[in-house]
């Protein structure tokens, strides 16, 4: 399947669960429609997780081997991942606003997804810090593989300690999942579209970014910035 | 001429030597470090006139002294031999594992300074008393390890950037947030005379420990080519 193929059918279930979101799914006990804000927050917020999860594993392949591509990969992934972050960071917000009457209140979610925001600007503003491209890769590589290996305690540690307004996940640690079926399969479909997308946005991202690097190889002055 | 190959720990004792010997003769970090703590108490103390501030605030005051402290002296420990071209001869003569724990040596002991000339005049500045002294001394201890262990890593990092001095404080401040977070919680609790709990303990401690083994992990990698 070719890449614009998979665009429209990445588009057209996209379009599904949208459908699905505002006209067949019921509204929640208690949360009434504003339910639906969920169906967009989760599905960012499991993305960005993906994404810095996806650049952490490709970051240690490039240290392990030195192929640029990887550090491509890396780079596209986090850059990916603290888009959908801030997506999940801006949907949660307005849910906040909608349930607990502020956007911002320093839940420990809140704090948790504030703090990796402000990991992975500072990741970017190191990369630009580093003209030598091969140095800027070591570097972000390592610097994101220490990002993932504070982000646990970012994610499991500090939201357990402290109180939290913010509803327990879907998969508790019960075990037992406790949502409508509609709204189950719903999100499982827009979990699905969500990473979908991901990877459409991946693969054209990593195609301009080696397209750009091939023509500044190519280039008389060569090098340049990723 | 005769050469005698250190073992790791002989080489990582050689260059906290060496790097305690610089310090010894220039006065350059601690008295940084010392002026920046005094200027920075001084401000807020003179701000506040004397007027009470609840232990949570005293707790997050003192660790915002701590922290900045810590960013305007630690990346000095690699800019300075990037600048000084004594960077290639270490790497030449050390392994990258005795460099990091040399390294790392010297910004412990330095923070346990600043730390130790730090809380005396933060508690008369501010009229503060503490009881429960063992557990500010472990919280502080965990604590500034903690920020010297990342703060060696990311001085490595932004040593080989254009934009050293900023860049240290936006990049190392991020990753030290989770532990500086729990860490100004536990020591509004002992300020407050309320011993913190197990979790704050284990969590300090083992954050800790999870940024060494991934700074000793991730050290190999940047030193060598």
């Amino acid at each position: 399947m070719n890449h614009r193929m998979s665009n429209i059918i990445t588009i057209l279930a996209a379009v599904g669960v949208i459908y699905a979101v505002f006209f067949i799914v019921p509204p929640a006990e208690g949360l009434g429609e504003k339910v639906r804000i969920v169906f967009f927050h989760i599905p960012a917020a499991w993305v960005s997780v993906m994404a810095f999860v996806l650049s952490a594993l490709w970051a240690l392949r490039y240290l392990n081997t030195h192929q640029m591509e990887y550090d491509r990969k890396s780079a596209t992934a986090a850059g990916l991942g603290f888009f959908f972050c801030l997506l999940a960071t801006i949907s949660g917000a307005l849910f906040a606003k909608i349930t607990w009457g502020a956007y911002w209140n320093w839940d420990p979610r809140q704090t948790t997804i504030f703090i990796l925001l402000l990991i992975y600007g500072a990741s970017f503003a190191l990369r630009t810090a580093i003209d030598d491209t091969e140095q800027r890769a070591k570097i972000s590589s390592a610097y994101s593989l220490l990002a993932i290996v504070v982000m646990p305690f970012l994610v499991f540690v500090i939201p357990r300690y402290y109180f939290s307004l913010h509803p327990s996940p879907v998969i508790n640690s019960a075990a037992k999942i406790a949502m409508d079926p509609v709204m189950l399969y719903t999100l499982i479909a827009a979990l699905l579209v969500a990473s979908a997308l991901f990877r459409q946005l991946f693969i054209y991202y990593i195609e301009r970014t080696r397209r750009r690097d091939l023509a500044q190889k190519d280039s008389p002055e060569g090098g340049g910035r990723l | 001429m005769h050469t005698k190959k250190l073992t790791w720990p002989n080489s990582a004792w050689a260059i906290l030597y060496k790097d305690l010997l610089c310090e010894f003769r220039t006065r350059y970090a601690l008295g940084t470090l010392t002026m920046f703590t005094l200027v920075t108490l001084s401000g807020i103390s003179m701000t506040l006139a004397g007027a009470a501030i609840s232990s949570s605030i005293a707790a997050m005051l003192l660790w915002i002294i701590l922290f900045f402290c810590a960013m305007a002296g630690l990346a000095r420990t690699f800019v300075y031999e990037q600048e000084a071209g004594t960077l290639f001869t270490l790497r030449l003569y050390a392994n990258g594992q005795a460099v990091l724990a040399g390294k790392l040596l010297f910004n412990i002991l330095l923070l346990q300074l600043v730390t130790a000339l730090l809380i005396p005049l933060f508690l008369i500045f501010l009229n503060i008393e503490v009881h429960l002294w063992s557990q500010l001394v472990y919280v502080l201890f965990f604590g500034t390890v903690g920020v010297a262990a990342v703060a060696t890593l990311t001085a490595f990092m932004v040593s080989c950037t254009n934009a050293k001095g900023s860049l240290f404080t936006v990049i190392t401040f991020p990753l030290l947030l989770p532990q500086f977070l729990t860490a100004i919680a536990a020591t509004g609790q002992i300020l407050a005379d309320t011993i913190p709990g197990w979790n704050e303990c284990f969590f300090l401690a083992g954050y800790d420990a999870t940024v060494i083994a991934a700074a000793s992990l991730l050290f190999d990698y940047l030193w060598y080519d």
